[in-house]
């Protein structure tokens, strides 16, 4: 697996990440003039949240070597849990018997269905697959707590002292529990993660920048994250000690990001997160762009209400790195207003001649050149050149969706645990994109608007350049939102295409 | 590689050759004599003491005259034939691109387009035909940097011999090769892991070194002449759009102030292009591509930072260095890219620079011309035995005696007596009307030939239109005028009356 490949990157390289952009946050402070003050202050402050992404990502792909205890002897026994509600049968039953087929003599497995409770008409094929597959089906009758609410019912009925916990559409590879019952040798070790992979990622757009997107997160800042013990967990393909478990009080119901609140609440009582970087299970992306748009939203929310309820910093019981790393990861979600921030400043420009700074557009370059193409180099030397075009337009694209779940965790609205569609629901998704559409019109009406008044001037031409970078990397996040209406299937044959085999 | 294939590619080579040979001989080696080139053969055509006493009050360093001494010994005094030296090393320097990116990155394709890129450069053509070091500066410079990636490689024997001999051979043709010795060491500094056993980091502070050490004996003969520098024109500090506007003029050469705002400003699409060049590509990255990259910014960013902190020398044609290297990055990214993407930048590519390179030989208004031999043949025309010739800045003298055969006085303002040690003599307010007197006042015209801008020619020139008649003026090129005057209204005496 190319994302998962280690380089170790040199560290002259990484702390000359950190000194260009403190150069060029001090440049943009207090060098240069400055022009419009309501514009400097908004691009004081997202080139200020940029410099802590920058100090953020370095910090996590600093080498450093993290012993971990491992005994593949150690083989205690295991709960396999595998959440299920409304899924379809032929997925259920797919993880089902891909779990019966682990190479581990102590498991038992349990269908945790939440299909009832969510008033899935299908609800009752859990249990029918249960009862061929001749293994315990969970389902729950009383709602609440979501799949959090839905794992802790579970662990009140059952008590072998670890639990596997598997989504529904992710299949297990038979070397899981191999692969990861061993470092529970450590009595300290409170869960272990494993990566989430993506069988279907060459099914079509949404599936490709899914997984594309998410093979950064997975390869290097997850193993990054693992080196100082701040791996989370990521809702599936996970293992848990269920002393630590109960010892947080279970899978927090508090949030709809309830494993990433329950890894912060594990990390606070000093256990220790492990992350095997290998792939032991295949899962599948969201097909279609509305699943994609409700699963980032729902990240995206969790995220936030940790940073804004349940912020790291003030956490008793991390260590100065865990709170770095948890902090990086909730504030990941605030670049929605930040991208929001750098692309309306083109139109500040063509619409009213307002710049933030009034230096001259070749200093401006001179400075930040440097910086973005070291980044981009260290970016894509550290995930092993597989970070894509498609990943950087689906995390730009995505903004709205992370500014719309901002302004909900600021008023805190309620929104429910929606799980991730596992087949496509087809559909033509273009008014989720426009606000995209509206940029691109407003980028040519501003264009029109600037040439009339000034001509094409230097400050014009660049304006306009960066006004195209946005457009070019919203474009295929814009085109996989038309996609449903351009190529429709049915939702359950969709036939996936298998990537290539992890080593 | 079949046979077939193989004779494509030298065919291909051959083209570009052919290309670069024709339009050297027939376009621009026609054109006037600029003032560079007319100080190459004042201080060639000479013995060779009196012409390193000459270089040696300059800014050079004499390999680049010494050879061309002899290439005019051998085939002639004229500049065409002079240009013809230059455009030799031109050839050689898009050989030895196509070797060296062959060499170093090991397709030929990235060979041929970086050495196309270096034979349709509007910049490379330039110099091509311009009787000055440049093309030899960048020949030296590929040359060298095959051997160190021989170095980097650790194959051929004798690598360390060559590099350092090559190495003597570039830092006689320009001082501005320091930097490229400056960017290789940095290359072995980071890759110093890579190289196990070629104790690199030694040897080429060693080659270094002995090359340092060859120079010497020029120092210490211009230091021994009190580093007079009485032809070095005033260097204004470079700024941040001068820096860009190298590479601008490296890939699409000498363009009007619009075309270069165009080019320079579109710089953030450069971030976009960047991203696409790192993208999922599981090349990995050659070795060599560190001494590329580093040769083709370094010198740049140095003399840069030089200039800005502590003395203005920042010129395109000095830093040619980076030139070469920097089409062989650009050859080379483009196989990071797709191959739809590849093709459709590579084929835009070539056909902007195509297009400004039409621009920039036809326009009158390319910045970089200099047309002395139309303004002198005017000059020539008009001028008689009762008129004056007054040029600013002095030292436009060179290009203007290469091609005056008239009979009017030639002088200069500032008053230069070149034949006397010194510097050129700065403009001074105060003396403009005694030296102005002094030129012009028993002549019947004047004829003010502006050029080569020190920072006075708008002052002279009011002070002209202020106190004489002007009858006539005539734009050449950019920056090269001349303004007629009447001085008197007496007819001169004759032996007759």
């Amino acid at each position: 697996m190319e994302f998962l490949k280690s380089i170790q990157v040199s560290k002259f390289l990484l702390l000359l990440n950190v000194v260009l952009s403190v150069i060029y946050f001090y440049c943009i402070v207090a060098v240069f003039p400055i022009g419009n003050w309501s514009l400097f202050a908004v691009l004081v402050l997202s080139e200020a949240f940029h410099v802590w992404q920058v100090f953020g990502f370095i910090h996590t792909v600093w080498y450093r070597k993290r012993e971990k205890k491992f005994d593949a002897h150690f083989q205690p026994h295991v709960a396999i849990f595998i959440t299920v509600c409304g899924e379809p049968e032929g997925i259920i039953e797919s993880t089902v018997i891909a779990a019966k087929a682990m190479n581990y003599p102590h498991f038992s497995i349990y269908i945790l269905n939440d299909g009832k409770v969510a008033n899935r008409s299908n609800w009752k094929e859990a249990e029918i697959i249960a009862s061929k597959q001749n293994v315990t089906c969970i389902t729950r009758t009383i709602p609440g707590g979501a799949k959090a609410g839905n794992i802790n019912h579970a662990s009140a009925l059952t008590n072998e002292p670890y639990i596997v916990v598997f989504d529904a559409d992710h299949t297990p590879k038979p070397e899981f529990l191999q692969e990861t019952m061993g470092y529970f040798v450590d009595e300290r070790v409170a869960f272990v993660q494993s990566p989430q992979f993506y069988k279907n990622a060459d099914v079509n757009q949404v599936t490709g920048g899914a997984w594309e997107q998410q093979a950064l997160f997975f390869g290097p800042l997850l193993k990054g994250k693992d080196s100082v013990n701040a791996t989370f967990m990521c809702g599936t393909n996970m293992v848990l000690r269920r002393v630590a478990l109960e010892e947080v009080g279970g899978m927090s119901e508090k949030s709809i990001a309830e494993d990433f609140l329950t890894s912060l609440l594990v990390h606070e009582k000093k256990w220790k997160s492990v992350y095997v970087d290998k792939v032991l299970a295949e899962g599948l992306a969201p097909e279609d762009f509305l699943s994609y748009y409700k699963q980032q939203f729902r990240w995206a929310r969790g995220s936030l209400e940790i940073l804004l309820s349940h912020n790291p910093l003030f956490r008793r019981g991390l260590t100065a790195a865990q709170r770095v790393q948890y902090l990086a990861s909730s504030s990941y979600y605030v670049s929605g207003i930040i991208v929001l921030i750098n692309a309306l400043l083109p139109l500040a420009y063509f619409f009213f001649a307002l710049k933030p700074l009034t230096i001259n557009t070749m200093t401006l370059a001179l400075i930040f050149l440097p910086y973005i193409f070291v980044i981009l180099y260290t970016l894509q030397l550290t995930s092993n050149f597989t970070y894509t075009f498609r990943a950087l337009s689906f995390s730009l694209g995505s903004s709205t969706i992370y500014m719309k779940a901002l302004w909900h965790t600021i008023i805190r609205k309620n929104n429910g645990f929606a799980v991730t569609s596992k087949t496509k629901v087809s559909g033509n998704y273009g008014k989720l994109v426009l606000p995209h559409l509206i940029y691109i019109g407003l980028v040519i009406a501003g264009v029109a608007w600037g040439v009339v008044r000034e001509g094409w001037s230097a400050s014009m031409l660049s304006n306009i350049a960066w006004a195209f970078i946005y457009i070019a990397a919203f474009a295929p996040f814009i085109s996989a939102a038309f996609e449903g209406s351009r190529k429709v299937s049915s939702s359950k044959n969709t036939k996936l295409k298998k990537m290539e085999a992890p080593a | 590689m079949s046979k077939w294939r193989l004779f494509g590619v030298y065919s291909l080579l051959f083209l570009m050759l052919a290309f670069a040979v024709s339009f050297g001989l027939i376009v621009f080696g026609n054109t006037s004599l600029r003032l560079d080139e007319a100080q190459s053969l004042f201080q060639t055509q000479r013995d060779i003491p009196g012409m390193l006493h000459l270089v040696a009050q300059d800014v050079h360093v004499p390999g680049y005259h010494i050879l061309l001494h002899y290439w005019q010994l051998l085939f002639g005094q004229d500049i065409y034939i002079a240009r013809i030296m230059s455009l030799v090393f031109f050839v050689g320097t898009i050989i030895m691109t196509y070797v060296l990116a062959t060499y170093a990155l090991g397709r030929r394709s990235i060979g041929l387009f970086a050495a196309l890129l270096v034979t349709i450069s509007p910049f490379m053509n330039w110099y091509g035909s311009e009787a000055r070091m440049y093309t030899m500066l960048a020949f030296m410079t590929v040359l060298h940097t095959y051997f160190f990636v021989r170095i980097l490689k650790q194959e051929g024997g004798g690598r360390w011999i060559f590099w350092t001999l090559t190495a003597i051979l570039g830092v006689y043709t320009h001082y501005f090769f320091i930097f490229v010795l400056l960017s290789e060491f940095v290359s072995v500094i980071l890759l110093r892991k890579k190289l196990h056993g070629e104790h690199a980091i030694r040897n080429v502070i060693i080659g270094g070194v002995i090359a340092g050490i060859s120079l010497l004996p020029w120092l210490i003969y211009v230091y021994a002449l009190g580093f007079a520098s009485n032809t070095q024109p005033a260097l204004a500090e470079p700024s941040a759009g001068d820096l860009f506007d190298t590479y601008a003029q490296f890939v699409f050469g000498f363009q009007v102030s619009a075309v270069n705002t165009l080019i320079i400003s579109l710089w953030p699409i450069a971030v976009l292009l960047a991203f696409f060049a790192l993208q999922r590509s599981k090349k990995e990255i050659p070795i060599a591509m560190t001494p590329f990259v580093l040769l083709a910014t370094l010198p740049v960013l140095c003399a840069f930072l030089i200039s800005v902190t502590i003395k203005p020398f920042f010129l395109s044609r000095y830093l040619i260095v980076a030139l070469p290297t920097l089409f062989i990055f650009i050859a080379w990214l483009l196989t990071r890219y797709r191959r739809r993407i590849a093709r459709t930048v590579g084929i835009i590519l070539v056909l902007v620079i195509g297009v400004l390179f039409t621009v920039q030989a036809v326009s009158p208004n390319t910045p970089v011309k200099e047309n002395y031999k139309d303004a002198v043949a005017y000059i020539d025309a008009n001028a008689g035995s009762s008129d004056v010739v007054v040029l600013a800045a002095p030292f436009t003298i060179y290009p203007v005696e290469y091609y005056y055969k008239g009979l009017a006085k030639l002088t200069t303002q500032p008053i230069w007596d070149r034949f006397n040690a010194g510097s050129v003599p700065a403009y001074d307010p105060a003396k403009v009307a005694q030296e102005t007197n002094e030129n012009v006042d028993s002549y019947q015209h004047a004829f003010l030939m502006l050029s080569y801008d020190q920072g006075y020619n708008a002052k002279l020139k009011d002070y002209y239109d202020a106190h004489y008649q002007r009858i006539a003026s005539h734009d050449f090129s950019p920056g090269l005028s001349v303004y007629e005057y009447k001085i008197r209204y007496d007819q001169p005496i004759t032996v007759a009356e």
